[in-house]
C-alpha cells in the first residue's frame, strides 16, 4: 500500500504546485488527484496523528473555533496538521494532509485537527477516525444545499453514533447540540454561557427548535442567549440544559476585545479575546474545553486563545484614516442576526457596507435575507449615517432594508464594489462595518486591504492574563 | 382595517416566507391603510370571514405534515371565505395544499383540501432556480421573478395560471404555466419571497382586499424603483 499512497502523494504534490502556478483557487485539488489514485490517502495519513484527530462541525463558527483550537494546541508546544479555511469537505481534509505529509508519505503530527463540514461529517468519520468531535450549533444554513435542518442533524448524530471511542465536546446551550450525548452514548463534556451576559438583549429572530429532540414535545426556555441557545428544558421527557461543565460569566468587551471569567473543574481565570462578538466567546470556549481535556494547562490555553487573530472576514479590523473599519462574513441569519447585534454593540456611528452575492458557495437562493431581523437594525438607525449595498443582488439587499424600515435616503446601491466600499469608508461614521457573503468576501478584503491598514489588535483596556 | 393572517408563521417559515407578509404590511402603512397581523398557530382560532389577505406558505416536510392535519380541520371555513372572495397568496407547499391531491413516488395519494381543481405528482428531479414569470396584472403584462425550489410538480387542468414562464421550471417545467389564480386566491412556487420584489402584485392582493370590504380601491403610488430594479438584475440575467 505504501507505494500507492506515495504516487498519490506525488501526484497531488505535483497538482498542488501547478494549481498555485496558474493561480487557480482550488484547495482541494490535490485531495481530488490523491483520492483518485489512492482511495486510502486520507485514512493512511490521518492515522499517523500520534495523539489523535480532533474534529469540528456544526454550522457557524467551524473556522473560528478550528484557528482557536490550533492556537492552544500550538501554545502547548504540540505539533499540528489542521486544514486551511473552507477545505472542509472530504477533498479539502485530504489536501490538508498532503500538503504535510513528506515525500514518503510520512507525516510528523501531534495531532490533527479538521473542521469538516455537516454533510461532509459522516464520509470523513468514516476514514478518519476522531477522539475529540467538537460540536458548536445548528443553524439553517443554505437550504437549497443541504435540505433541511433535521437532516443535518441527523445526519452527524448516526455518524457519531457509528465512530467508537469519541469524547464529545458540546455546546450545552443548543439543544439540537446538547441531545448528542444520549442519542450517541459516548462520553460528553459541556460548555456554556450563564444567563444575563449580554447587554444587547439580542435579537428577536426565528428560533431553529422550538420542540424536544427527544420526545417533540414544545421546549420550556428560562432563558435565550441567541436563536434557540439558552436555558431549556421539556415538561415531557425531563430533557434540559445539562450543566457546563466550562462555563462562562461576567461578559465584558472593550474596543475590539473581549473577555470573560471561565469556571472549569477545579477552578476559574480571565479568558481575553481580542475579537468581538456573543458567538466568539461560544467558540473560544469550546477551544478552552478542548486544550482542557487535552490537559494543556489553563495559563497555556489562556495564551493560546489571547494570540488568536481573526481569520478572513471574522470580525477582521481595518484602519482607514484613524477610523476602524470591521469586516464581518455573513453566511446564514443566525449569522447575520449576531453580527447585527455586534454592529449595534460598538458605541458611536457607524458606516455600512453590505455586499450580497448569489454564487453557488453563497447559495442561489438569497431568500434567508428575509429571515434575518433587518427590523431590530431598522428601530437603531440612529447611529449609522448609511448603508451602502453593493454584490451581484445588491439591490435586493437594498430592498430588504428599505421593508425593514430603514429610511430610503440612508440606503444607496452602488454595484462597483471599490466604489461602493470608498463610498462607505469616507462617510462621517466614526466606525464602518462591511458585511459580505462568502464569494464577495475576498474581494473585499483585497479592496479594503489597498485602502486601509489591517490592524494589529492590542489588550489595552483589559486585565492582563493570570 | 385590514386584516392579514399569517398561518401557522412557526411551522412555515422557511425561505423568508415572511417577507410576503412584510411587503403587505409596509406598503398599507407607507398609505396609511391601517393593517393588522394576526399570527395563527396549529389549534388556534381563526375567523377566515374575518380576514382581509391569508397567507399560506410552504414548510419542510414534518412541518408540512402537522399542518396539514390542522388545515384540514379549517376545510370548510376556509372554503367558503375563498368563494365569498378572501385574498389569498398560498406558496409552494400552501400551494399543493389547496389542491385535490399530491401523489407520491410510491403512487399513494395524499389528500388536499380540494378547494382548487389542481393535483400534484412527486417529479424526480428538484426544480432548483430563478424564475421569471410574465404575469398579467390589471391587463398589463409585468415581468415577475423569485426563487424556485419544489420536488413536486402542479397541473392546473382548466384554472388560470398566475403567468408564463420566461425562464425557470413553473408549475411543472413541461407546460410553461407558473402558479394558479381562482377568484382572488393566487398560488405559486415562486418563493424568493414573492412580494417584496413584485410590487405590482402585491397592490394587486391590497386593491383586491380593500375592495371585498368595499373600501376605496384607489393606491396612492409609492416610489418603486429599488423593487423595480431588484427584478432587473434577474430579468438581465437569465433573458438576453
Amino acid at each position: 500500500m505504501r507505494i500507492r499512497l506515495i504516487m498519490a502523494i506525488w501526484a497531488a504534490k505535483l497538482a498542488a504546485f501547478l494549481s498555485q502556478k496558474f493561480g487557480w483557487k482550488g484547495s482541494s485539488l490535490p485531495g481530488v488527484v490523491a483520492r483518485k489514485l489512492y482511495q486510502g490517502t486520507l485514512r493512511d495519513l490521518a492515522s499517523q496523528a500520534r495523539k489523535g484527530v480532533i474534529m469540528v462541525t456544526g454550522t457557524n463558527g467551524k473556522t473560528t473555533t478550528n484557528n482557536m483550537i490550533a492556537n492552544v494546541i500550538k501554545a502547548g508546544g504540540f505539533r499540528i496538521v489542521v486544514n486551511q479555511e473552507g477545505a472542509n469537505l472530504i477533498t479539502g481534509v485530504t489536501a490538508a494532509f498532503v500538503r504535510y505529509a513528506n515525500w514518503l508519505g510520512r507525516i510528523n503530527c501531534d495531532y490533527a485537527l479538521l473542521e469538516v463540514d455537516e454533510a461532509s461529517f459522516p464520509k470523513v468519520v468514516n476514514e478518519v477516525k476522531p477522539r475529540i468531535v467538537v460540536v458548536n450549533n445548528f443553524f439553517r444554513d443554505q437550504l437549497d444545499r443541504y435540505g433541511e435542518l433535521d437532516k443535518t442533524v441527523q445526519l452527524v448524530r448516526d455518524a457519531l453514533k457509528s465512530s467508537p471511542n469519541v469524547h464529545l465536546v458540546l455546546n450545552a446551550d443548543d439543544p439540537l447540540v446538547a441531545q448528542m450525548q444520549s442519542t450517541t452514548g459516548h462520553q460528553a463534556t459541556y460548555f456554556g454561557l450563564a444567563s444575563n451576559q449580554r447587554n444587547d438583549g439580542g435579537t428577536k429572530q426565528t428560533r431553529e427548535s422550538r420542540f424536544c429532540p427527544h420526545c417533540g414535545q414544545e421546549l420550556h426556555y428560562d432563558y435565550y442567549q441567541y436563536s434557540q441557545l439558552g436555558a431549556y428544558s421539556c415538561n415531557g421527557c425531563g430533557f434540559r440544559r445539562p450543566q457546563p461543565d466550562i462555563a462562562a460569566d461576567e461578559v465584558e468587551t472593550a474596543g475590539t476585545m473581549s473577555r470573560c471569567r471561565v469556571s472549569y473543574p477545579g477552578g476559574a481565570a480571565i479568558l481575553s479575546l481580542k475579537t468581538q462578538g456573543f458567538y466568539n466567546l461560544y467558540n473560544a470556549l469550546a477551544a478552552f474545553t478542548v486544550g482542557h481535556l487535552l490537559e494543556i494547562t489553563t495559563e497555556t490555553i489562556l495564551v493560546g486563545l489571547l494570540n488568536y487573530t481573526p481569520a478572513i472576514g471574522r470580525m477582521e479590523t481595518f484602519i482607514y484614516k484613524n477610523k476602524p473599519a470591521i469586516l464581518n462574513l455573513v453566511k446564514n441569519p443566525t449569522g447575520y442576526n449576531e453580527g447585527l447585534a455586534t454592529l449595534l454593540n460598538i458605541k458611536g456611528t457607524k458606516n455600512v457596507f453590505m455586499a450580497v452575492n448569489d454564487n453557488d458557495a453563497d447559495g442561489r437562493d438569497i431568500s434567508w435575507l428575509w429571515d434575518v431581523d433587518f427590523e431590530y437594525l431598522a428601530e437603531h438607525h440612529h447611529n449609522i449615517e448609511g448603508f451602502v449595498c453593493s454584490g451581484l443582488r445588491g439591490e435586493e439587499m437594498a430592498l430588504r432594508l428599505k421593508y425593514a424600515g430603514v429610511p430610503l435616503e440612508k440606503i444607496s446601491v452602488i454595484k462597483d464594489m471599490e466604489q461602493a466600499i470608498k463610498e462607505a469608508l469616507k462617510g462621517p461614521g466614526q466606525t464602518t462595518y462591511l458585511f459580505s457573503t462568502y464569494t464577495a468576501l475576498w474581494a473585499t478584503q483585497k479592496i479594503l486591504l489597498g485602502l486601509a491598514d489591517k490592524e494589529v489588535p492590542h489588550a489595552q483596556g483589559l486585565s492582563s492574563v493570570s | 382595517m385590514l386584516k392579514v393572517c399569517h398561518l401557522y408563521p412557526d411551522l412555515l417559515n422557511l425561505y423568508g416566507d415572511r417577507g410576503n407578509i412584510i411587503a403587505f404590511v409596509q406598503r398599507c402603512r407607507w398609505r396609511g391603510i391601517p393593517v393588522e397581523v394576526l399570527e395563527v398557530n396549529i389549534g388556534e382560532q381563526v375567523d377566515f370571514a374575518d380576514v382581509d389577505f391569508l397567507f399560506l406558505g410552504g414548510g419542510s416536510d414534518r412541518e408540512q405534515n402537522l399542518m396539514a392535519a390542522d388545515l384540514l380541520k379549517r376545510k370548510a371555513s376556509l372554503q367558503q371565505a375563498i368563494e365569498e372572495g378572501l385574498v389569498v397568496l398560498a406558496i409552494c407547499g400552501g400551494y399543493q395544499m389547496l389542491g385535490q391531491y399530491y401523489l407520491t413516488h410510491e403512487g399513494k395519494q395524499i389528500p388536499g383540501l380540494g378547494i382548487l381543481n389542481l393535483y400534484t405528482r412527486a417529479g424526480q428531479q428538484r426544480l432548483i432556480g430563478n424564475v421569471i414569470i410574465e404575469a398579467n396584472i390589471n391587463g398589463q403584462p409585468v415581468k415577475m421573478a423569485g426563487f424556485e425550489n419544489h420536488s413536486g410538480q402542479t397541473f392546473i387542468g382548466d384554472l388560470e395560471p398566475l403567468g408564463k414562464v420566461l425562464s425557470g421550471f413553473g408549475n411543472n417545467g413541461q407546460d410553461g404555466y407558473e402558479g394558479a389564480r381562482y377568484k382572488n386566491v393566487f398560488c405559486s412556487y415562486l418563493h424568493g419571497p414573492l412580494l417584496p420584489k413584485n410590487s405590482k402584485l402585491t397592490d394587486l392582493l391590497i386593491s383586491l382586499a380593500l375592495q371585498r370590504r368595499g373600501m376605496d380601491i384607489t393606491l396612492t403610488p409609492l416610489n418603486d424603483d429599488l423593487e423595480n430594479s431588484a427584478v432587473e438584475v434577474i430579468v438581465k440575467r437569465y433573458l438576453k
